[in-house]
C-alpha cells in the first residue's frame, strides 16, 4: 500500500443477530461454538419446506428501542442497523459536537434486499385483501437506502451517506466504501455495515425454489452438508482515519488495513474460484501483507456443494503452502447466513479472535470432505495468537468482497 | 387430470421441457443422458425442475440434486413417483 494513505481504524462496533442484541452476545455466542440455527419461526412455518433459520430471536421489541414517531418510519431492516449503530457509537466514544464534525462523518450501510418485510406487507394488502391504499411510509420503509439515511439522520450525520447493493457481499463492499471514502480524505469517521430482515413468506418460497437451503442445519465444509440457513440481523462498526482516533485517544479495535474486489463475470449463481482468489490477493496487496503473515481467514462458508470446495480451492492458490497452517472457518455455522449483513456479523468474529487470540469455529462439522482440506477448527474455538486476517464474503451475481484486518 | 398418465406420455412431455431447456432437438434425448452432458448448467437445471414441478403440478423433494450425475432417466422415476404420490393420495379429488 502507498505509505501517503491514510490508515483505517475500527473503533466501534454493534451487532443484533440470531444470539441476540450487542456485539459481545454475538462474540461470546460465536466464542462458545453454539450455533443459532433454531426451527423456522414463521406464521406460515407449516406450508414452506424450509425447516431451519438462524433469526433474531422473539424477545427483540422494536417499541423498546424507537419512539412511537420514529417507528413508523422503520422497516425491520432499519431498526436492526440503528440499533447496532447506536452500540457502535457509544463504544467508540465519538460524539459529534460541531457541524464541522458531522459534514465530516460518512455513513454506508450495505443490505441485500432492503425493506422485504414492509413491501411483503403491503403487496399482501394489495393482492390478497384487495386494499386499494397503502401504507403512505412503504417507500420510505422499503428502500434500501433508508437504514443509511436513518443513521444519518439519528446523529446529524452530513458527509457522504448511501446504501450498497451486492447480495451476500453487500456488508464488505459498504465496508470498503467507507474505508475509500476516509482514504480519500472524504471524511474522517465513518458509520458502515451491513443489515437485513429477510423472513417472509415471499422470500422464503423463492428461497426454497433455487434448492440452496439445508433441512438440518448449516454445516459448512463437512462432506454431510447440505446447504446455507438464512439468517438477519445487522453489524455497524465506527471507521476512522488511524490519527483521528488516536488524536482522541479513541480505543483500537483493530486496523482495517487492506480491500480487495472483484467481479467473476461468468455465471450468475455459481461461484468462480478465481475471482475469490482474486478478491483476498487484492486485499492482502492492499494491506501490505505477505500470506505467511496471516493466522486466520474467515470464510464465507455457505455450506452450499458448490461454495466450499471452490473457496478452499481459491484459498490454497492465494496462500500456497501457508494455506495449510491458517484457521479457516465458517461463522455461518452459527449466526447463519444474513445475506447483507453476513459479511459484518463475520467481522465481529474476527475482531473478537484479533483482540482475544480466540479463532472462532466452524460449527456442525462432522465429516471431513477430501475436496475441502484445510483446517476448519471444527467445533471448538482455538486459543491462538492471530496476528492479521481476513473476511472473505462473496455474492450471487459473482460479486466478491474481502477485508483484510490487522490487530492494533 | 382424469386419467393416470403412461409413462410413454410422461416421457414425450418431459423430452419437449428438456429439449427447450437443452437447446436440442427432443429426439437426440437418451435416457442415459445426464444433464452435465446435455449442457444443463445448475441454475438452468433448477429452472428445468421447477418446470417440471409446474407441468406436472407435483413437488420434488427438496435436496440438493447432483447434476453433473443425474440422468433424464432419473428425472422421468422421480416424476413418476410424484405423480403416483399424488394420485394414491388425493383420489377423490382427481
Amino acid at each position: 500500500m502507498n505509505g501517503s494513505v491514510r490508515r483505517v481504524a475500527i473503533t466501534g462496533m454493534g451487532a443484533v443477530s440470531a444470539f441476540g442484541e450487542g456485539a459481545h452476545v454475538l462474540w461470546q455466542g460465536l466464542r462458545s461454538g453454539a450455533s443459532a440455527i433454531r426451527p423456522l419461526r414463521h406464521e406460515r412455518a407449516a406450508d414452506v419446506r424450509v425447516r431451519v433459520a438462524a433469526q433474531v430471536p422473539e424477545s427483540f421489541d422494536p417499541t423498546a428501542h424507537f419512539d412511537e414517531r420514529t417507528l413508523p418510519l422503520l422497516d425491520r431492516t432499519a431498526q436492526f442497523a440503528l440499533l447496532a449503530a447506536r452500540e457502535a457509537v457509544a463504544q467508540s466514544g465519538m460524539a459529534w459536537d460541531s457541524d464541522a464534525a458531522k459534514r465530516r462523518a460518512a455513513v454506508v450501510i450495505g443490505t441485500g434486499v432492503g425493506g422485504e418485510n414492509t413491501q411483503n406487507e403491503q403487496a399482501r394488502r394489495l393482492y390478497a385483501d384487495n386494499a386499494t391504499r397503502l401504507n403512505p411510509l412503504t417507500i420510505v420503509r422499503v428502500m434500501p437506502n433508508a437504514p443509511a439515511s436513518q443513521v444519518s439522520i439519528a446523529y446529524g450525520l452530513r458527509g457522504p451517506a448511501f446504501g450498497v447493493v451486492s447480495a451476500c457481499a453487500s456488508s464488505n463492499h459498504a465496508i470498503a466504501q467507507a474505508a475509500l471514502l476516509i482514504r480519500a480524505g472524504l471524511a474522517d469517521v465513518a458509520i458502515a455495515g451491513g443489515t437485513e430482515a429477510c423472513f417472509t413468506y415471499g422470500a422464503l418460497r423463492a428461497w426454497e425454489a433455487m434448492r440452496v437451503l439445508a433441512d438440518d442445519t448449516c454445516r459448512p465444509f463437512s462432506a454431510n452438508r447440505r446447504g446455507l440457513v438464512l439468517g438477519e440481523g445487522a453489524g455497524v462498526f465506527v471507521l476512522e482515519a488511524m490519527e483521528h482516533a488516536q488524536a482522541r485517544g479513541a480505543v483500537l479495535l483493530a486496523e482495517l488495513a487492506g480491500l480487495g474486489m472483484s467481479a467473476d463475470a461468468g455465471d450468475i449463481v455459481a461461484p468462480d474460484p478465481a475471482g475469490a482468489a482474486a478478491a483476498m490477493a487484492q486485499a492482502l496487496d492492499d494491506a501490505g501483507l505477505a500470506p505467511g503473515d496471516v493466522d486466520y481467514v474467515n470464510a464465507h462458508g455457505t455450506g452450499t456443494l458448490a461454495n466450499d470446495p471452490g473457496e478452499t480451492r481459491a484459498i490454497r492458490q492465494v496462500f500456497g503452502p501457508h494455506a495449510d497452517r491458517l484457521a479457516v472457518s465458517s461463522t455461518k455455522s452459527m449466526h447463519g447466513h444474513a445475506l447483507g449483513a453476513s459479511g459484518a456479523l463475520e467481522l465481529v468474529g474476527v475482531l473478537g479472535a484479533l483482540r482475544e487470540g480466540v479463532v472462532p469455529p466452524t460449527a456442525n462439522f462432522t465429516t471431513p470432505d477430501p475436496a475441502c482440506d484445510l483446517d476448519y477448527v471444527p467445533n471448538t474455538a482455538r486459543e491462538m495468537p492471530v496476528r492479521a486476517a481476513l473476511s472473505n464474503s462473496f455474492a450471487f451475481g459473482g460479486l466478491n468482497a474481502v477485508l483484510a484486518l490487522k490487530r492494533a | 387430470m382424469n386419467s393416470p398418465l403412461s409413462d410413454e406420455t410422461i416421457r414425450q412431455q418431459v423430452y419437449d421441457i428438456i429439449a427447450k431447456e437443452a437447446h436440442v432437438e427432443a429426439p437426440a434425448l437418451r435416457p442415459d443422458a445426464t444433464l452435465k452432458d446435455l449442457g444443463v448448467g445448475s441454475l438452468e437445471a433448477i429452472e428445468l425442475i421447477f418446470d417440471l414441478e409446474e407441468h406436472f403440478d407435483i413437488t420434488f423433494p427438496e435436496s440438493q440434486a447432483s447434476f453433473d450425475t443425474d440422468t433424464v432417466q432419473n428425472l422421468l422415476d422421480a416424476i413418476r413417483s410424484a405423480l403416483d404420490e399424488k394420485s394414491g393420495g388425493a383420489e377423490a379429488a382427481a
